[in-house]
């Protein structure tokens, strides 16, 4: 019997001290952000909330292998359960927790009720209809003036608490962000590797034969739905809590397309590479600011190249933490 | 423990794939289904494992009912089977395709298992090691760790097999296994297979190999333009004139059998040389 090489593509001589400085990066900045001026917070809590939009969508387009370009709608139910619960727009002023509560379960139900109709559908046709999906829920936002204020959107949110502790200056919300992105993305990496996460890479791989060793697809992608679709509501959340102010032009469609850039350019259905893919999308354009209008062009170029280079998205999807993990203490 | 087709009948509009095909499958032994190409084998084994809805008739397991089942219920009922073509989760790892097949009963406790690690660690020890086990059995044990899609197709075709024992199936559908095999990999099959049979299992086998069938098969069902046409042992299927007609046509139709033996014979001769 031969054996076979399972060791990660990437691995090259050097890839340990490059998996060293990567990780040192970004420890040294997040320990470095609370210290930095409050446009350099603004921009990691930026960051985090894509991290966290990432880890989200990455459960039904990663694992499960179902192309959604909507997820900026569950983002939106989320930011407008905020601002419609915590501002003088209705005179509800509800604590934070319990609006995330809220907001998780009516963006579970949002996923239920996007992956019930597109149960049957897959590929180009799923992408579609869920495009349509998030289409609808930003106009909706956008005519129902007497409730969410149309195009004007919701201004003087509530500033959010917790045990009686303000989040309201950047720093808190950083830290609000970095325990929600370390809490979720523990979980949903957890997720990735249990039973529920095989049976989506099942579903992905060849939906049939999934069902013929006697898993319930649809149960399986509906849990898929909701569990994304719950992550998006909390981000949408703390997005408004943080900028105090919410309106739809927060929730095109480019948003939706740019968490699948990050997701493929990161490296589909692995959350290192949903990390790597957001600090590359979130933080470009920001290094590329002096340059004004080149940067979206340089920022095409860049993807494309990315792509060329690394098709299967910057980090392999085989190379998830525990790799890592093994790659910088191994010997 | 006895699967029965009672009065079994699937068309397509007004084309009749099976026609009232009524018979039984016993535990302890393994069943060859056999006849011409379109006699309606695999569409048997379709209907059997739920991929396909029955006409009318029905299918029966130890008593119960396996029609109007989803395809996943039917699993669940302890039918397992392999396809025609691979169907592997190809860019999942061997071991891995053997776990997922743990989802219908690990599923209830799957929040449980995330959220509380110490607990999830034990559990999946536990299947893993069962699934290892699996694949010693098939000699894939070297293979844990690579994609399944990378996989030799002849380890493919094992594997396959092995991801429909997880569960430790009642029923077990074998659709044309050894397609694609070369003489050495259909002898190991032959073996395998041999040894998978038990008296708590009815072990059903689609297959165009003659060699594989006659020599594993303890009772063999004759199918021929969707109706059964013969039932029995190997050699009472080999003494059949029927199955001999069914096969090669009448004795007035010399010269087509000899050209379709000729047609065979090539065909085969094709196949031996790609393989060697």
């Amino acid at each position: 019997m031969s054996s076979i090489d399972t060791s990660v593509p990437v691995s090259t001589g050097g890839s340990k001290v490059l998996a060293w400085l990567v990780v040192l990066a970004a420890l040294a900045l997040l320990v470095a952000t609370p210290f930095l001026p409050n446009y350099y917070v603004r921009v990691v809590n930026g960051l985090l909330i894509y991290i966290l939009l990432g880890i989200g969508l990455n459960i039904v387009v990663g694992y499960a292998g179902l192309l959604d370009l909507g997820f900026v709608a569950f983002y939106a139910v989320g930011a407008y359960t905020y601002a419609l619960l915590a501002s003088p727009q209705l005179d509800l002023h509800l604590p934070f927790l319990l609006i995330v509560v809220i907001a998780a379960g009516l963006g579970l139900m949002a996923g239920i009720l996007l992956g019930i109709p597109v149960l049957k559908l897959r590929g180009d046709y799923l992408a579609i209809v869920t495009l349509g999906f998030g289409e609808i829920i930003r106009i909706i936002v956008n005519n129902v003036d007497w409730l969410t204020g149309g195009p004007k959107g919701i201004a003087r949110l509530d500033k959010a608490s917790v045990a009686g502790i303000e989040l309201a200056r950047p720093v808190e919300i950083y830290w609000l962000l970095l325990v929600c992105v370390v809490v979720i993305g523990t979980l949903v990496w957890r997720m990735e590797r249990s039973i529920l996460g095989k049976a989506w890479a099942a579903i992905r791989e060849d939906q049939d034969a999934a069902r013929g060793i006697g898993i319930n697809t649809t149960v399986a992608k509906l849990t898929a739905f909701a569990t994304s679709a719950m992550i998006g509501s909390i981000a949408g959340v703390i997005f408004a809590a943080s900028q105090r102010f919410v309106s739809p032009e927060s929730f095109a469609l480019q948003e939706s397309v740019l968490i699948v850039l990050m997701i493929v350019v990161g490296g589909i259905g692995n959350i290192l590479g949903v990390i790597v893919g957001a600090a590359i999308l979130i933080l470009m354009p920001e290094v590329l600011r002096e340059f004004a209008e080149w940067r979206v062009l340089f920022l095409g170029l860049l993807m494309i190249v990315l792509i060329i280079l690394r098709p299967g998205g910057m980090i392999p999807r085989t190379f998830g933490p525990d790799k890592l993990i093994r790659r910088l203490f191994s010997r | 423990m006895t699967l029965t087709f009672q009065n079994l009948r699937k068309h397509y509009g007004s084309n009749v794939a099976i026609d009232d095909v009524s018979t039984s499958f016993a535990p302890g032994l393994i069943h060859g289904i056999i006849g011409p190409n379109g006699a309606g084998k695999s569409t048997l084994i379709n209907m059997t494992a739920g991929s396909y809805t029955v006409s009318s008739g029905a299918i029966h397991l130890d008593g119960s009912n396996l029609c109007g089942l989803q395809k996943f219920e039917v699993a669940n009922q302890g039918v397992a089977r392999t396809y025609q073509n691979i169907r592997l989760f190809d860019q999942m790892t061997v071991l891995e395709n053997l776990e997922v097949c743990y989802y219908p009963q690990a599923v209830g406790q799957a929040w449980k298992e995330i959220l509380w690690p110490p607990f999830a660690t034990e559990r999946e020890a536990r299947r893993r090691a069962a699934c290892m086990e699996l694949l010693s059995f098939f000699n894939l044990q070297g293979y844990a760790e690579a994609e399944a899609g990378s996989l030799p197709y002849g380890r493919q075709r094992m594997l396959e097999i092995a991801r429909a024992l997880v569960t430790n199936p009642r029923v077990l559908l074998l659709d044309e296994p050894a397609a694609g095999l070369n003489h050495h990999e259909t002898a190991e099959l032959t073996s395998r297979l041999a040894a998978l049979k038990s008296p708590e299992r009815v072990m059903i086998i689609v297959e165009h190999d003659m060699d594989l069938v006659m020599s594993l098969c303890d009772r063999i069902v004759v199918m021929h333009h969707g109706k059964l046409l013969f039932e029995g042992t190997p050699a009472e299927v080999q003494a059949s004139t029927d199955v001999q007609t069914a096969y090669l046509g009448t004795a007035n139709d010399i010269d087509d059998i000899k050209a379709a033996a000729e047609d065979r014979r090539a065909q085969l001769g094709i196949r031996a040389r790609r393989r060697s």
